[in-house]
């Protein structure tokens, strides 16, 4: 026996190493057939592992206070060895976060990755997304310029539209009367400490849930019902080597796009890095437009065509908690859109036109026309959700294979 | 699918397209920024740190930028740097930071001189260029000047003695006061409206001045695009094109303060695109080894 299998069986006899690398990587059977929109939960995976270095090393030179904070990211941005770079892919990474994330769940709803069994990975992976928003909002406080500041105090505003206890519950989350030093320091603690490790529990556990009943496919079948005379399914191949290699190539040309914006237009013309912001804090100067960051945007569209605040509220959270019941809402016979009759395709795509144009609108200042139109998507996104029980069984699917199309 | 996949893209594709082109405020004159690069870039952000320390500094501090950062980027040597742009004994390493009294500085202008570290990137630099060139004389205000791109802004025509003094055309004078009274008449054709007048006659009004309006400004935009939105009353140490010229660098240099590691960037960048091509070809062939046995 070699000293390293001598090793590893030590090591073994105490703690599941090798079991658990064989369950999760070199043992667990992915469909063979996965394609394009499959490269983005193991790059959800690299922007969080990206966020949480170049975060910790943001920390180092941060100074979590009112009259320090707008100086010390200057501070990082010229004095600190590259620090400009740490905190360009921070920033730009929190946008590429939600690109990828987006694209993620925007999978699940072509190939019904989100129908049974695999409710409880869709229901994980709605918390994350819902914390990953929360971790966003707060992490754009922490700069301190007046966007940063502006944008915080429209939003925690939102919370005094709460009947009876709403102006407390804002002063609660504020900490003060209005956006202070208090809000930037309790944002920061959430941002760094609470909201991080939430999130890293909930990916545990969205992983060890999609493990548990194993990886949807393009063709929506379930491969584990033809398995080779060793339980191994016919159509499974080990997830590592064959997609730990393939997602490699998918990180490379990840990296191209994320770093072509870092180092070329880390501004993305005002999208990722908005241009108020080079400007400090400043309760006394409101910007000439508040808009949310572009991967807020269509829900704050949706805040904005309801004509009563408080209403608007709700319907804001309603677009997303009707998210978490997708998986019952859904009841095509069949999962994949591959499948599917016409009617969804032609739902979907106008579900995504809906969701760009809302996120369009939601960057501008209203009038009587977009308002109009912002109501139109709003009722539309609504309307696809909560109708879905029934149009999803019209029309005609196509026959499911037995085997999956590679 | 692909088909939706199409779709989407398009809808992203127009989508960014038209934000981008709402960014763009309105202002006139919008003369476009020409852009400098490699040594010609160097000399002009140096000539531009020569104007801004002669004449803006006093008011205007640089907070965030270090002088000898500044000497290294712009290729000043040192003790050129200390003997001719640094006046009142700082240290090389210091930051650019002057002596204005917030509060009184706000007594005198309304409103205190702001630090301009960043401003090349809050505004951006062909903003900048145009409102540095656009103070033009109006005895309605506190300093007799106000500014065609930054309406009443508190600051004063630092730049006078180079740039002279100048007006709008007479031209431009006409077409905006013909705006005025477009104007003027909608708002007298609404109170009409709202207080029962005859509502087909009153609505074309409003449509015809509108209309005017429109057309009025067309005219304006066109006179601004041939350069013909400003005249010079009085003239000042520079000519024109020398001013402009020496906004251009003054504007390059403010872009550099915003962000100093921006040219370092940039050609660092192109090694990582280059590396990351080759990390991609590799993981590529990597990848076809592996899923050769793959049917």
């Amino acid at each position: 026996m070699g000293i390293m299998t001598q090793f590893m069986q030590w090591i073994d006899d105490r703690f599941p190493a090798t079991k658990v690398w064989n369950e999760h990587l070199a043992q667990y059977y992915a469909p063979k057939n996965f394609n394009f929109w499959y490269f983005f939960g193991s790059l959800a995976l690299l922007v969080l592992v990206n966020q949480i270095l170049t975060g910790i090393w943001l920390t180092m030179n941060y100074t979590p206070t009112g009259e320090g904070a707008y100086a010390s990211v200057e501070y990082i941005m010229r004095d600190v060895e590259w620090g400009w770079l740490l905190r360009y892919m921070h920033g730009v990474g929190a946008s590429a976060f939600f690109v990828v994330v987006y694209l993620h769940m925007f999978r699940a709803l072509l190939y019904g990755s989100f129908r049974k069994p695999r409710e409880l990975v869709w229901i994980f992976g709605m918390i994350i997304f819902v914390l990953l928003m929360a971790e966003g909002f707060m992490g754009y406080l922490l700069p301190w310029g007046n966007m940063s500041y502006w944008g915080a105090q429209v939003i925690i505003n939102l919370f005094s539209a709460v009947p009876v206890v709403g102006e407390d519950l804002a002063v609660w989350i504020r900490g003060d009367f209005i956006i202070s030093g208090a809000t930037l320091n309790r944002f920061f603690a959430l941002h760094v400490v609470a909201l991080p490790m939430a999130i890293l529990l909930m990916v545990f556990l969205h992983i060890v849930a999609l493990h548990k009943v194993g990886s949807n496919n393009p063709d929506g079948i379930d491969i584990k019902k033809l398995k080779d005379e060793n339980g191994i399914p016919l159509d499974g191949i080990p997830f590592h080597p064959y997609y730990t290699v393939k997602d490699i190539v998918g990180v490379g040309v990840f990296l191209l796009i994320f770093c072509g914006i870092i180092f070329f237009s880390p501004e993305m013309g005002g999208y990722f890095f908005e241009p108020p912001n080079f400007t400090p804090a400043d309760p006394l100067k409101t910007p000439e437009h508040i808009a949310p960051v572009w991967y807020f945007t269509p829900y704050y569209s949706i805040l904005k065509a309801v004509p009563n605040q408080g209403l608007g509220v709700i319907a804001m959270a309603a677009s997303l908690v009707v998210l978490f019941f997708l998986p019952w809402l859904d009841r095509s016979p069949v999962l994949s859109i591959r499948y599917k009759s016409p009617i969804f395709k032609v739902a979907l795509a106008l579900f995504v036109v809906c969701f760009f144009i809302l996120g369009y609108l939601g960057m501008l200042a209203p009038n009587d026309m977009r308002t109009l139109v912002a109501q139109i998507c709003t009722i539309y996104y609504f309307a696809f959700f909560l109708l879905m029980p029934w149009w999803s069984q019209w029309g005609t699917t196509k026959p499911v294979p037995e085997r999956v199309t590679h | 699918m692909k088909s939706l996949l199409k779709l989407s893209l398009i809808s992203m594709l127009a989508f960014s397209t038209t934000v981008l082109a709402a960014g763009g405020g309105a202002y006139l004159p919008n003369d476009k920024l020409p852009t400098y690069s490699g040594h010609k870039l160097t000399t002009s952000m140096q000539n531009g740190m020569q104007v801004y320390m002669n004449n803006c500094m006093g008011c205007h501090a640089l907070g965030f930028q270090r002088y000898n950062r500044a000497a290294k980027d712009l290729e000043i040597p040192e003790n050129l740097m200390v003997e001719n742009l640094m006046f009142t004994g700082e240290k090389i390493g210091d930051l650019m930071v002057n002596n204005m009294p917030a509060a009184s500085a706000e007594k005198w202008f309304g409103t205190a001189p702001p630090d301009l570290s960043l401003i090349a990137r809050a505004r951006k630099p062909q903003w900048l260029y145009n409102y540095l060139r656009a103070f033009y004389q109006d005895q309605s205000r506190p300093y007799g000047v106000n500014n065609s791109v930054f309406k009443d802004v508190g600051m004063p025509h630092a730049l006078e003695s180079m740039q002279g003094i100048q007006d709008k055309t007479e031209k431009v004078k006409g077409l905006e006061n013909d705006i005025d009274y477009a104007n003027g008449d909608i708002v007298t054709a609404r109170d009409k409206l709202s207080n029962g007048g005859n509502a087909s006659e009153l609505n074309k009004m409003i449509a015809d001045a509108e209309t005017l309006i429109h057309d009025k400004q067309e005219e304006i935009n066109a006179l601004a695009a041939e350069g013909k939105y400003f005249t010079l009353v009085k003239e000042g140490s520079m000519t024109p094109q020398e001013f402009d010229s020496a906004m251009i660098d003054l504007v390059n240099f403010l872009e550099y303060v915003g962000e100093p590691i921006k040219r370092e960037r940039k050609s660092l960048g192109i090694y990582v695109m280059m590396f990351i091509l080759f990390f991609i070809f590799v993981a590529y062939l990597l990848k076809k080894e592996y899923w050769k046995d793959i049917h």
